[in-house]
């Protein structure tokens, strides 16, 4: 199902980009020789930028797994606990966009590193015959997930309105592969069978963790954005994104694939993750009009 | 200039269609390979497993211990039976009353039923026990004989080999038993005179001292063997359930030395593994005189110390592509559930892996799943401290991969 909205996707950008040419071909019938030079330049250009910024990752769970498995009490009260969108991120992208009236065909190559964390927290408890409480142990496990990612987003954008300032919209797709996955796990809790409460909190553990995420997962994007020409041809950009998770980021075949996380009651449950991200950058035209490098836009 | 841009247009879909290989999910890698462990908030909750079984529905059904937690109710260890689904995941468990203690393996599949030994905490005496594969309820009837004290059975030609203890006798007794708890016939050895002699035996069943690797079972020559104490020694003991006499005896070290597991193959070639005075050494392929009396000492095999002192041991025997394998799982000092995997046929070692982290691991049984993979049944120590039954499954494919390193 998710590989046909794929291909969908791919079929409304590629008619997308088929009006446009329809469209280009009406305007020009009915501005003919009005600025001619201008719309020459305007109608087809590529540009290529360089931007980079920051991001926060937030998880929703299709289905939950656990190693364990309550045999008296519900298995809610030690599900996982996600901290979506606290932890920043950060990328870098290339970005190659083709434009024509307004409209740009942008390839933006992107290198992402997200985070997202989450905790489970069990307790164990003794009562007297009274019911009172006798003996308790609490332990939470906090997971942070740190994900590096080669995303590939095809986008189509608009620019709104403007010359010098041009603010615009854009959505698209993406497909994103797996470079680098690590967990980090910290065990912290309370114990009071000493005969006091004892705190304890355990050294952060490093992970790694490629096996129990996928290699690959696909989403749809959409954001909007500001080009500032800073007047010698080049245009500084900024972005805002939200990536909008379509596969699951999990491994199905390697859930339980780390003993050392396995061991502590830890599985991956079946997740799609979004991405909100801010970019800044620059882009800069690979024709131009005259030889004094001077672009258009005023 | 548009139709320039198809070809790259094409490029970026093809990068996609390429790339977009998504993860879905799918039931059959939750039932081929898993980790559970089955959790009991309560502080001082303490179960054990003894057996495991696949159920026909692919689920699994254990056979465990449990502390008594009444001081009222006996010193032994009650028994718990748990069914998990094929995922692993918990379905249901049973307490039984501690009118019946001590269940010992195997645990027997006959007949649309699972059947057990266990005893009475009073009279001692041994008694059968069934429970269908849904645990609806559990049927308990005595041992027709004298048998007391079950240590270990193994279920051969539709009847459990079992082997005991007569305290008043001071024998071991290995018998042969019904699943409606007839006794077929028996016979008793001396463990020798003296307190001393029987002092390890008894702290076995209380579970305060050395847990031993009792077992009996049937030779392919057709003796019949029992691993426990014989003239004041834990040695392996043939015999022909007549002769007054073991017809052959594979005497270890008192009680510091003996088999740890024994696992008969073809005509008078075993399985073993022994321990001696904390060191243990496996034996994939060896031929075992079982007439006259021989030493464990003598046997040699592969030292692994890697193990626990006294290590308790399962052999399995496996298909893995194909091949007969030999599975060893044991206790290694770092906690770990070993696997070793050795060629039936030549003994030779063809790989290794280990099984949990972070919190202690140790092993209980060891099944073949219907599916070709394997399916490991041991304790885990939740938060380092509460002991909890855990299920390790893994792949057909994993295990092929891992009998051929």
């Amino acid at each position: 199902m998710k590989s046909l909205t794929l291909f969908l996707c791919c079929l409304a950008v590629a008619i997308g980009v088929s009006g446009q040419e329809k469209k280009r071909k009406q305007s020009t019938y009915n501005k003919a020789k009005q600025n001619k030079e201008d719309n020459k330049f305007l109608d087809k250009q590529w540009w290529l930028g360089f931007k980079a910024g920051v991001n926060l990752s937030g998880v929703t769970v299709d289905k939950t797994y656990s190693v364990i498995s309550p045999t008296n009490y519900e298995a809610s009260t030690i599900g996982k606990q996600y901290d979506n969108f606290k932890l920043i991120g950060s990328q870098a992208t290339i970005e190659v966009s083709f434009y024509f009236k307004r409209f740009l065909l942008s390839f933006q190559p992107t290198y992402q590193y997200s985070r997202f964390s989450y905790e489970n927290n069990f307790e164990w408890n003794a009562q007297n015959a009274e019911g009172g409480q006798t003996n308790h142990v609490e332990l939470k496990y906090e997971q942070e997930q740190k994900l590096d990612y080669a995303i590939f987003p095809l986008l189509v954008k608009y620019d709104i309105y403007g010359n010098r300032l041009r603010p615009y919209v854009q959505a698209g797709i993406y497909s994103a592969m797996l470079i680098n996955a690590t967990k980090s796990l910290t065990a912290s809790g309370i114990d009071n069978a000493a005969g006091g409460e004892n705190q304890f909190r355990s050294e952060s553990v490093e992970v790694g963790a490629d096996d129990l995420f996928a290699k690959y997962h696909w989403g749809l994007m959409g954001g909007v954005g500001v080009n500032y020409n800073l007047g010698n041809h080049v245009r500084l950009n900024l972005d805002v994104m939200y990536k909008y998770g379509m596969s699951n980021i999990s491994s199905t075949e390697h859930r339980y694939g780390s003993d050392r996380l396995a061991g502590v009651g830890d599985a991956m449950d079946d997740l799609t993750m979004d991405n909100i991200s801010i970019s800044l950058g620059c882009l800069f035209p690979l024709r131009f009009l005259q030889s004094t490098l001077q672009t258009l836009d005023k | 200039m548009i139709k320039k841009t198809y070809p790259i247009l094409l490029v970026l879909l093809v990068l996609f269609a390429a790339l977009s290989c998504s993860e879905e999910s799918n039931p059959e890698f939750d039932k081929q390979t898993f980790t559970t462990i089955f959790d009991n908030n309560k502080f001082d909750a303490s179960y054990f497993p003894i057996d495991m079984r696949q159920t026909p529905d692919g689920g699994y059904i254990i056979l465990g211990g449990r502390k008594l937690t009444d001081e009222a109710e006996s010193d032994f260890t009650g028994i718990y039976l748990m069914k998990a689904d094929h995922f692993g995941n918990f379905v249901k468990d049973m307490e039984v009353a501690s009118t019946s203690v001590n269940p010992v393996a195997d645990f027997a599949e006959f007949q649309t039923k699972y059947y057990f030994l266990c005893m009475d905490p009073i009279s001692q005496q041994a008694q059968v026990a069934s429970v269908d594969a849904n645990l609806e309820s559990v049927n308990i009837s005595p041992v027709q004989g004298g048998l007391t004290y079950p240590a270990a059975a193994s279920f051969v030609d539709n009847n459990f080999i079992a082997v005991g203890y007569n305290n008043a006798d001071k024998q071991t007794v290995i018998a042969i038993v019904g699943p409606d708890g007839s006794e077929l016939s028996s016979k008793g050895y001396t463990i020798g005179v003296g307190e001393d002699v029987e002092k390890p035996i008894l702290q076995h069943y209380l579970r305060t001292g050395t847990q031993y690797p009792f077992d009996a079972g049937k030779a392919p020559n057709g003796l019949y063997y029992f691993n426990g104490f014989y003239n004041y020694t834990f040695s392996l003991v043939f015999t022909d359930m007549t002769s007054d006499d073991p017809i052959g005896v594979v005497e270890g070290q008192r009680e510091n030395g003996g088999f740890s597991a024994v696992l008969p193959l073809t005509g008078n070639k075993f399985a073993l593994s022994r321990f001696n005075f904390g060191d243990n050494f496996l034996l994939p392929n060896n031929t075992l005189p079982t007439s006259g009396i021989t030493q464990t000492t003598d046997l040699g095999g592969y030292s692994l110390p890697e193990l626990v002192s006294n290590a308790r041991v399962r052999i399995l025997r496996a298909t893995v592509d194909t091949k007969n394998v030999l599975i060893y799982g044991s206790d290694t000092k770092s906690k770990q559930i070993g696997l070793l995997y050795y060629d039936e046929s030549t003994g030779e070692f063809i790989g290794s892996r280990y099984l949990g982290f972070s919190n202690p691991f140790e092993i209980a049984s060891l099944t073949q799943t219907a599916d070709g993979g394997l399916a490991v049944c041991g304790t885990t120590y939740l938060a380092g401290r509460f002991p909890r039954i855990c299920i390790l499954k893994i792949s057909k494919e994993e295990l092929a991969a891992d009998a051929s390193k």
